[in-house]
């Protein structure tokens, strides 16, 4: 059962999953060239500098990426369940209810982490050639933020698209936006939210009850 | 309850509204017994679809206790939920998926799958097993989603108007295909339907509910057999006072129909007492459709 259910988020977000992978990748690669670029123009040593001295940030281009991919991932996953009231069917399977929720995000987060790791790793394997070790640090904690907005957005997306009333979209759409910018008041100073990290981490790990509560909220008949 | 039937359907005291205003019904009440195939019949808003979505558990009603195979509806165990299978009005199923995926896909949840019976079914549709639920037409959707149903090998049948947007070929298909099913493997229909000439092949028992009650639940051979069709001529102006057995009488030019479960000599009686001059009093052959128009009323 488990592995039907993984199929069944796999078929929906294959497609998705794919493009977005290769968007991300290309602008990993993108990232990359850039910053070859700039070596070659004005030498390592500036560089070094620059991101030392003036905290300047050479993956902001990457800025929105995880967050765009997020919130595809998300509607891709979650329309095709909600379009139709085709959910009364996923939770008529005989499987239960709240493990198989948590299934299907967790199948969709699980998507995004590789995604990221495997943008973000790029990126931090050509940095670890140039750039000493303390700067490969400070370039992921840059990242960082990006990508658990890009968690932020999907857990936000999902609860939206599982809502069955207008009034509960609207509202947590609303929270949705606050939140995400919050999470992009200093998108590009480096380490930003590094005092934060945990407290983001933490937030992430507590709306995913809004999805469970859009659940529990079409069982009990609020659908418009 | 029908008959000394053991239920497989329990609803005691059923209530529900539209949010906090108009009533759907009140205090509903009905079984459906093991074996039997039961037609929830009702005119647009009369709740049929509500109390499904009560049934399967995606509607909290307002009052009253729904039970299947004994078990209280607001805590149904998964192994409670894999002996019913549920045809969504619109014969919705996972259309991203196609006629191959999708029988992988419910295959693992059902202990007493039946690969075959989907697959005889899908080889009479002339499709690829690649082929997407998304590309296909309302009637073909029609046959993968009961080619899914008699795959599950369910207990008990849950279908939410199973004719919508079906054409006249694949509604006899669809009701010969169910018949045949849950007459022979025993199995236990709860349905609704807004064209009901179709369930007269297809039900052994009826419901017809009217705005917020149970006008009546009982067999359908019966009911055709008690319930009559009456028609008479009369010449000018007559005037039919209100009487309790007698039901939704009309009348155009000379020709006055009504209803009565009473017999033709209770008409008969009826219209003498009342003084009203007719001829050619008759009971008229009647369907299950007249039988739903004469107790519901045309508007």
């Amino acid at each position: 059962m488990y592995s039907s259910i993984i199929f069944k988020e796999w078929l929906k977000t294959r497609r998705v999953f794919f493009i977005a992978l290769a968007v991300a990748l290309l602008v990993a690669v993108y990232v990359i060239l850039r910053t070859n670029s700039l070596i070659n123009e004005h030498g390592i040593v500036s560089l070094w500098l620059s991101m030392l001295l003036k905290d300047v940030s050479y993956v902001d281009t990457l800025t929105y990426i995880p967050l765009a991919v997020g919130l595809a991932l998300g509607i891709a996953q979650m329309v095709p369940e909600v379009a139709q009231k085709r959910l009364k069917l996923t939770l008529h399977l005989p499987f239960p209810q709240l493990r198989l929720v948590a299934m299907m995000l967790a199948t969709g987060l699980l998507e995004l982490l590789v995604i990221y790791l495997l943008q973000a790793g790029v990126i931090l394997i050509y940095d670890a050639t140039i750039f000493h070790s303390e700067l490969v640090g400070r370039v992921f904690l840059t990242m960082l933020p990006w990508y658990l907005a890009g968690f932020i957005g999907y857990l936000f997306v999902t609860s939206v698209c599982l809502e069955g009333t207008w009034y509960m979209r609207i509202l947590l759409g609303l929270v949705g936006v606050a939140v995400l910018l919050v999470m992009f008041l200093q998108p590009t100073t480096m380490a930003a939210y590094n005092y934060m990290i945990v407290t983001i981490v933490v937030f992430i790990a507590l709306i995913t009850i809004f999805s469970f509560g859009s659940i529990a909220r079409f069982k009990e008949g609020h659908q418009d | 309850m029908l008959n000394n039937q053991e239920s497989v359907i329990s609803v005691r005291n059923l209530t529900q509204r539209y949010g906090k205003g108009r009533i759907i019904y009140s205090d509903l009440s009905f079984e459906v017994p093991k074996g039997r195939i039961l037609g929830l019949l009702g005119k647009n808003g009369t709740g049929k679809t509500t109390t499904i979505n009560i049934l399967m558990g995606y509607l909290r009603p307002q009052s009253g206790e729904c039970r299947i195979f004994g078990e209280s509806i607001t805590e149904m165990r998964p192994e409670t939920r894999a002996r019913i299978a549920l045809l969504i009005e619109g014969h919705v199923q996972y259309a991203f998926m196609t006629i191959e995926q999708i029988e992988k896909f419910y295959s693992k949840f059902y202990p007493k799958w039946k690969r075959e019976a989907y697959y005889e079914l899908m080889k009479k549709l002339k499709v690829s097993p690649n082929q997407r639920i998304s590309t296909m037409s309302c009637g073909q959707r029609s046959q993968v989603a009961l080619g899914l149903i008699l795959a599950q090998n369910a207990d008990l049948l849950v279908l939410d108007d199973f004719s919508l947007g079906l054409d006249p070929g694949y509604r006899r298909l669809f009701i010969d295909y169910l018949r045949e099913f849950a007459k022979a493997e025993d199995k236990t229909v709860f349905m609704t339907s807004h064209i009901i000439q179709d369930l007269e092949r297809l039900i052994d028992d009826c419901i017809i509910l009217d705005y917020g009650k149970i006008l009546t639940q009982m067999p359908v051979d019966r009911l055709l057999a008690d319930f009559g069709m009456y028609r008479f001529h009369t010449d000018g102006d007559i005037a039919l006072p209100e009487d309790a057995k007698i039901i939704n009488p009309g009348k155009i030019r000379n020709e006055v129909e009504l209803y009565s479960f009473d017999g033709i000599d209770y008409v008969r009686h009826y219209l003498d007492s009342n003084g009203v001059m007719y001829s050619d009093l008759e009971r008229a052959p009647m369907s299950l459709e007249d039988a739903f128009i004469g107790l519901t009323g045309k508007y």
